[in-house]
């Protein structure tokens, strides 16, 4: 049972992590992000690059996979969106849209790269700390062990990946609430209109929260072949749908949410694969839909999606 | 002549004329069962998201329980196969019954929500623990039933049913009524429209024609895992196809089926991935360049497109 | 105002609650058909909310709304138009992509009124009649809300409430409208306008409610109504106690 708790909300808040960008792009630009699984399908890929190419800790893949997709997103923003939201329905068709990107990326991936599962051996993560330590302090130099929580051995990617999302969701906390571009950030987010007629540059903010959602989403993608065990090209379609159950639960919409999301479904998901394993994988689903019905705005939050 | 007439005489008697002769000339019946097929899922999507402005993203959800409705029936009744076909489509109709909450989503959240309920009920049916009623992941296999050819006219059948039924809701003040639904549904409960009742209606007739659909998709196949029937392509497909010709028109999804499906089977079974990577950038194209579909370069000159 | 007539609408004690604001807070008052009363009140005092609860768009949280001797609270919308509610918005939202004709089309067909007026008699008297064909997107504001008018009185309303009509239109369609609303309500149709527009209010009504705060303060011809230190004090705010 402690196990399944410490574990639960270690996955917890790496769901966070998984889900904070999708719901930072849906909140200021109303549009449905299909491509952010594959998203963090090229994030775990750039993991793969840096430990296949460089041998070198998949830590390093963080500021990486974050930097590079940043810019890719407001490249991405500006050939994009602006063109979208001229149409009738961008939320809508949004959701067309980033199918076909996402279609496209899992095409060009699978070209690059086949079909093959890929995986990281996981003492390799955190391989820079240990390093560390032996230089400091002396000592056996060699992979990360178990960590011990409650008495309980937990893999040591599980909890370098919580304690990452958790500087991530305290930086993306700093971003919104105390820089300028945060606070207009959550102005777009609460009245687009309104943002618009006070002369707020809404490209500008949706760039930079569309290439941080993505930046976001390509760091939680690193840690993904630890958490997963191994990711394919395909990968991204699943981790699309799971990270919608984790964001809805939170509240779709308020990207500080889905921490509290993140953490309650990786509760239930650590429980349900624990008690009741057989229907484990009916679990994000069911979740969504209950969420949406009895609770349309989430755990947290506005009234906003009742037709 | 009056426009409904018209329609049925020059659009729906010519397909259905046309994919009624052509196994007879052309050998590939498979493709030509596929066409239909996706037929009458565009036309099902028309009508839910065309008509009533709900986005279906995971419509095959009714078409993988319509096939499901008809392998249980034939595995353990033994029921003759187009009477399973009706079950399967009735067994959609329930599904749709028990998913009307959804609809009191919108926007995205209905797309996600219906998305989530396809894999839901997917890893329902697949779930080993219920392996003595649907054989679980391991598919099933209904060679009794086997008959391609009867199921191919039962699936023109359907497809003249469901375009039938667009021609209907093109030319009858229901058919306004749900598009005045779609644009602003204050609006028109102050027209006096129930709007709770249309929703409905228009989404279990949408989940009545995938489910036939589906449960005629089993019949032709009749060897099938869960992940086949309940592929996400379908919905995908459906949606594009409809969405490519243009929604809430007749012709709109028969063109974009006809044209898009056409294309993928001339480029599609060589090399799935560059064919994924022409599919999606089409699909982009799409919605930047023609967010209203192929329909609408005529009607901006002004044409009248039925 | 004839005495003898019997209320077609009475509204009593009324409350709605959003949150922990009253919108409205215990407002009672009637109309009698063929009548024309203004509701006035400066923003927020409930006027909007009064006609969305007696048009079904909202439940009321207390008190209790009679139309035509049966009470009428909290029953969905498209019900009350079939009894003869029915309504235009401060804001129109007609059926954008579908044609005049057809925006009209649908009340005509899902109205259930029996005698309802016909298409060409509405596009002739609402001035629709040369855009009748073109989408409702196509229309200006002014059109749009007579397209909202329209769509009202294809069902044939007994009792019409009329939200801000008025604003956006210019004298002379002002002068207009005015007539139109009142060859209505010499018709019989019981109409509750509710308007900023002063000179309009007092062209039109017979009686005005004024509302502050949800509840109502005077009750009488928008003529006594301006004298009342009461009502001054509602309009005038602060400025008027020092």
């Amino acid at each position: 049972m402690t196990y399944a708790l410490v574990a639960g909300v270690l996955f917890g808040l790496y769901f966070s992590l998984v889900g904070i960008g999708l719901n930072l792009v849906f909140g200021v630009m109303r549009i449905v992000n299909l491509a952010h699984g594959d998203i963090l399908m090229l994030g775990a890929f750039i993991a793969l690059g840096v430990v296949g190419i460089a041998g070198i800790d998949p830590l390093f893949a963080v500021p990486l996979a974050f930097m590079v997709f940043v810019l890719a997103g407001v490249l991405l923003y500006w050939v994009l969106v602006p063109r979208l939201q001229g149409s009738a329905n961008p939320e809508m068709l949004s959701i067309i849209l980033f199918f076909g990107l996402s279609q496209v990326i899992e095409a060009v991936t699978t070209i690059f790269a086949g079909t093959s599962e890929r995986s990281i051996q996981s003492r390799l993560l955190g391989t820079v700390f240990s390093t560390i330590k032996v230089k400091l302090f002396g000592g056996k130099p060699g992979g990360a062990g178990p960590i011990q929580i409650f008495g309980q051995g937990f893999p040591a990617p599980w909890v370098i990946a919580a304690i990452t999302s958790l500087i991530a969701i305290g930086l993306v906390y700093l971003y919104l609430y105390h820089t300028r571009l945060g606070t207009l950030t959550r102005a777009v987010m609460s009245r687009r209109d309104e943002a618009l007629a006070t002369g707020i540059d809404v490209d500008r903010v949706s760039a930079a929260a569309f290439g941080i959602g993505l930046g976001i989403a390509a760091v939680a993608g690193v840690f993904a072949p630890f958490m997963f065990g191994s990711v394919t090209p395909a990968f991204g379609a699943d981790a699309t749908v799971t990270s919608f159950a984790i964001v809805v639960l939170g509240s779709l919409g308020n990207p500080l949410g889905t921490a509290l999301g993140g953490v309650v479904y990786g509760l239930c998901y650590m429980l349900v694969q624990t008690y009741l394993s057989s229907w484990a994988d009916l679990l994000p689903y069911v979740l969504l839909i209950v969420i949406l019905l009895l609770r349309p705005s989430g755990l947290l939050g506005r009234r906003v999606r009742v037709a | 002549m009056h426009n409904a007439s018209k329609h049925l005489l020059f659009i729906l008697a010519p397909l259905v004329v046309v994919f009624a002769l052509l196994p007879g000339v052309y050998q590939n019946h498979l493709l030509l069962f596929n066409f239909v097929i996706f037929l009458i899922l565009a036309q099902g999507v028309n009508i839910i998201y065309g008509f009533t402005g709900y986005l279906p993203f995971g419509y095959v959800g009714f078409f993988g329980a319509g096939a499901y409705g008809f392998a249980i029936m034939v595995m353990h009744l033994q029921t003759p196969a187009p009477l399973a076909v009706l079950v399967g489509g009735a067994v959609a109709v329930v599904l749709g019954l028990l998913l009307t909450p959804l609809l009191r989503l919108s926007g995205a959240y209905f797309a996600i929500a219906n998305l989530a309920a396809s894999l839901a009920v997917l890893h329902f049916v697949a779930n080993p623990a219920l392996e003595g009623i649907t054989k679980g992941p391991y598919g099933v296999s209904l060679t009794g039933t086997f008959n391609p050819t009867h199921a191919y006219y039962a699936a023109v059948v359907v497809m003249a049913l469901t375009v039938g039924a667009v021609v209907y809701l093109k030319n009858s003040p229901f058919g306004l009524a749900l598009q005045a639904v779609r644009e602003d549904a204050v609006s028109a409960s102050m027209a006096g429209v129930n709007i709770i009742k249309m929703r409905v209606i228009a989404w279990l007739a949408s989940a009545l024609v995938a489910g036939l659909a589906g449960g005629i998709y089993a019949w032709y196949v009749s060897v099938f895992y869960p992940d086949n029937v309940f592929s996400g392509e379908f919905s995908i497909f459906a949606i594009v196809f409809a969405l490519f010709g243009g929604v809430a028109t007749i012709t709109g999804p028969i063109v974009g089926v006809l044209i898009l499906y056409g294309i993928y089977n001339l480029i599609g079974f060589t090399t799935p991935q560059y064919f994924q990577l022409i599919y999606g950038l089409l699909i982009m194209g799409l919605v930047l360049f023609l967010p209203a579909g192929l329909v609408s370069l005529a009607t901006r000159r002004g044409w009248h497109v039925p | 105002m004839s005495p003898e007539k019997a209320p077609i609408l009475e509204v009593s004690k009324l409350v709605k609650r959003f949150g922990g604001f009253h919108a409205l807070d215990g407002l009672s008052f009637h109309v009698v058909p063929g009548e024309i009363l203004g509701l006035v009140g400066p923003n927020g005092s409930g006027k909007t909310t009064a006609i969305n609860v007696i048009s079904g768009l909202y439940a009321p949280d207390g008190g209790e709304v009679v139309f035509d001797n049966v009470s009428s609270g909290g029953i969905a919308s498209h019900k009350l138009v079939h009894r003869g509610i029915n309504r235009t918005f401060q804001v129109p939202k007609p059926f954008l992509s579908l044609s005049v004709r057809e925006n009209i089309q649908v009340a005509l067909a899902y109205g259930g009124a029996t005698d309802a007026p016909s298409i060409a008699e509405l596009l002739e008297e609402y001035r629709l009649k040369e855009v009748a064909d073109r989408p409702a997107a196509d229309l200006n504001s002014a059109q749009q809300k007579m397209l909202d008018l329209t769509r009202a009185l294809a069902t044939r309303p007994r009792l019409l409430l009329l939200d801000e009509l008025a604003a956006g239109l210019n004298p002379a369609e002002l002068d207009w409208i005015a007539g139109r609303i009142k060859a209505l309500a010499a018709t019989g149709m019981a109409i509750i306008v509710v308007e900023h527009l002063m000179g309009f209010i007092e062209q039109i009504t017979d009686r005005v409610i004024v509302l502050n705060a949800g509840k109502e303060i005077f009750e009488g011809t928008l003529a006594t109504a301006v004298r009342e230190p009461q009502v001054i004090e509602v309009f005038l705010g602060g400025e008027h106690a020092h």
